[in-house]
C-alpha cells in the first residue's frame, strides 16, 4: 500500500518540498490522514469523515505555499484547516450528541462488575457528556475537543485555531466547567 | 473523576477506523489521473441549470418593485408542490454547439444529458431543494416509445428517448411526478454568463486542460462565457473527483447569481440578461409561469443534495442509488 520512507523529516520539510515537488505532500497524507479522520469520526461519525479528510488535504495542499515553515509540526495547521469544515456540519454535529442522549446505554460491551470497578465510566455518563457537549458554543467545543480528541497542546490549538493561547484556555475553562457542571459537577475542587 | 478523561473515553467510543477508502482517496489526491473512460467531456451544468430555473428569475423578479409584466391573458397556475426536471446537456447539434465537440457533431448521437438534477419546489416556497442525479447510475429505464424496458445508465433514456423518456424513468424511480423540464446546453450557457458580463472565479493551481481548452494561471480570473464554460467541464484538476467538479460548478453559480444581483442597477445588462435566459433554455414554463415561481421564490433557499448512492458492485465507474437512504429522500420530498 503506502511505503513508509526511511527517514522521517520535519513536516515542514515536506511542505517546502511539495513546493517544488507536489508529490511530496502525499506523505503528509500518510503520516495524519488516519489521525484525521479518528477525530472527525469521532466528532460527525464515519459517514463525513472521509470526504472532509479528502477536502482538509485539498484545501491544505492549495494553501502549501503559505506555510509557516518555522513549524515543524504540521498537525495544528491540518486540525485549522479541518476544524473550519466541521463548522459547516455544526448541526449535524449537534443532533448526533442529542442521539447519545437518547440511545440506550449498551451494557454488553461491558459488565457491570467492570464498571463497578471503574467507579464513573464515560459510558455511565455518556448522556450527560454529549449534552454538555451539544449545548457548548461551537468555540469552546472545538478548543475543548481539540484538546480532548485531537490530542493537541494549548500552543498547538492557539496554532490551529489562530487565537492566542490565552483564550485557548479561557475557552477549555469554560467549556470544562460546563461539562462538570452537566456532570453534577461531583469534584468541584479538583482542578488541572 | 476528571471531565477530560471522561470525554477522552468518550471519543474513543465514538471513534472509528479509517476504511481502506481513505488509502485509496490519496491516490486519487496526488496521483495524476487517467481520464476515466474516452467520453470526452461531461460537463455538469447542475447548478447552472438551477440557476436558471430558480436563481436567476428569483433574483431578476423577486426584487422588482414594479413588475412591468403584468400575468398574461391567459391565467397561469404554478402553485402547489412542483417538481422541475432540469437537464444540462451537451448536445453538439445546432449553431453555437458543434464546436465544442470538434468532429463529434453528429447527428446521429443525440444529445447527451450531462446533467441531471431535480428541483422541487414545496407548496410554502420556503425552500427549494435541487437534488441531483449522478449521469452515471445505473437503473430500470421504463418502456420509452418503441425501445423496451431495460436497465442502463440514467443518461442514456435521455440519449435514446430524449427528455419525455428520463422524465418517466426519475418519475417511475423517485415516486415525484415532475410537471416541468429545463433544459440547458453548452451555447445557451456561454450565452448567458456572456450576458452576466463575465463570473469571477479563484483559480487555487494554474490550468491547463486541453479537453476543455482552458489554460490559466492561477489566481482570481473573470471569466467569459466561454472560458467559464471550461472551467465547469474542467475534469482533471484538483483532486479529479466529480464531488470537486460539482463544487466547481457550484463557485460558478453562485458568482452568476451575485452578478446578477449587482446587475438589478443595471437596466441595459438586465434586459440583455433576461433575453439570454430566455433563448438560452428550452423548457415547457412558459415566461409567465417563471416569473410567477421566481416571485414565489423570491425569499426561498436553495439546498443542494445529491442522491445517495455506492459503486456499482460489477463495475467501478458505475454507480448505484443508496437504499433505503435515496428513497428516504424522495419520500420526504413527496
Amino acid at each position: 500500500m503506502i511505503t513508509q520512507p526511511a527517514v522521517r523529516g520535519a513536516d515542514a520539510e515536506l511542505v517546502s518540498a511539495s513546493w517544488t515537488e507536489p508529490e511530496a505532500f502525499a506523505e503528509l497524507f500518510d503520516r495524519y490522514s488516519a489521525m484525521l479522520y479518528r477525530y472527525v469520526s469521532k466528532r460527525l461519525g464515519p459517514e463525513p469523515a472521509e470526504d472532509l479528510v479528502g477536502e482538509t488535504f485539498l484545501v491544505a495542499f492549495s494553501r502549501r505555499r503559505s506555510y509557516d515553515l518555522a513549524y515543524a509540526d504540521a498537525r495544528p495547521w491540518l486540525f485549522g484547516i479541518l476544524t473550519k469544515l466541521i463548522s459547516r456540519h455544526h448541526r449535524k454535529e449537534a443532533a448526533r450528541y442529542r442521539a447519545l442522549l437518547r440511545a440506550p446505554v449498551d451494557s454488553e460491551v461491558e459488565s457491570p462488575a467492570d464498571r463497578v470497578a471503574a467507579g464513573v465510566t464515560a459510558r455511565a455518563v455518556r448522556a450527560e457528556l454529549a449534552g454538555a457537549l451539544a449545548a457548548l458554543p461551537a468555540k469552546d467545543r472545538d478548543v475543548l475537543l481539540l484538546i480532548a480528541w485531537g490530542d493537541l497542546t494549548y500552543e498547538e490549538v492557539a496554532r490551529a485555531l489562530g487565537i492566542p493561547v490565552g483564550t485557548v484556555r479561557s475557552r477549555l475553562n469554560r467549556g470544562r466547567r460546563k461539562v462538570r457542571a452537566a456532570l453534577g459537577d461531583t469534584n468541584p475542587m479538583e482542578e488541572e | 473523576m476528571d471531565d477530560l478523561k471522561l470525554l477522552r473515553d468518550l471519543g474513543a467510543e465514538l471513534e472509528h477506523q479509517p476504511p481502506p477508502t481513505l488509502a485509496r482517496r490519496r491516490h486519487r489526491l496526488f496521483t495524476p489521473r487517467r481520464p476515466r473512460r474516452s467520453g470526452w467531456w461531461a460537463a455538469g451544468l447542475v447548478a447552472v441549470a438551477t440557476a436558471v430555473a430558480v436563481a436567476v428569475p428569483v433574483v431578476l423578479v423577486g426584487n422588482r418593485h414594479e413588475p412591468e409584466r403584468t400575468t398574461a391573458a391567459e391565467p397561469v397556475d404554478v402553485s402547489g408542490t412542483r417538481n422541475v426536471l432540469v437537464i444540462g446537456s451537451d448536445t453538439r447539434e445546432g449553431e453555437g454547439n458543434a464546436e465544442y465537440g470538434p468532429g463529434q457533431a453528429r447527428s446521429d448521437v443525440g444529445a447527451r444529458s450531462d446533467t441531471i438534477m431535480i428541483v422541487h419546489l414545496p407548496a410554502d416556497r420556503r425552500t427549494a431543494t435541487a437534488v441531483s442525479v449522478p449521469r452515471d447510475s445505473i437503473v430500470r429505464i421504463p418502456r420509452c416509445g418503441s425501445a423496451r424496458p431495460r436497465v442502463g445508465m440514467i443518461n442514456s433514456a435521455y440519449d435514446t428517448g430524449g427528455v419525455t423518456c428520463l422524465r418517466a424513468t426519475l418519475e417511475q424511480l423517485t415516486g415525484l411526478r415532475l410537471d416541468h423540464t429545463v433544459e440547458v446546453d453548452f451555447a445557451g450557457f456561454k450565452d448567458m454568463v456572456d450576458a452576466l458580463g463575465g463570473v469571477t472565479v479563484t483559480l487555487p493551481r494554474p490550468v491547463d486542460d486541453k479537453a476543455s481548452k482552458l489554460k490559466l494561471p492561477a489566481g482570481k480570473w473573470l471569466l467569459d462565457g466561454e472560458k467559464a464554460l471550461g472551467y465547469v467541464r474542467l475534469r482533471h484538476y484538483g483532486d479529479g473527483s466529480d464531488i470537486a467538479r460539482v463544487k466547481r460548478q457550484q463557485s460558478v453559480v453562485v458568482a452568476m447569481v451575485r452578478k446578477a444581483k449587482s446587475a438589478l442597477g443595471e437596466p441595459a445588462t438586465l434586459e440583455a440578461l433576461l433575453k439570454e435566459m430566455r433563448e438560452s433554455v428550452k423548457t415547457d414554463l412558459s415566461v409567465e409561469s417563471m416569473y410567477q415561481l421566481a416571485t414565489e421564490l423570491s425569499g426561498a433557499k436553495l439546498d443542494v443534495v445529491s442522491v445517495p448512492w455506492v459503486p456499482h458492485p460489477d463495475d467501478a465507474n458505475r454507480i448505484v442509488w443508496k437504499q433505503p437512504e435515496a428513497d428516504r429522500l424522495f419520500a420526504s420530498l413527496r
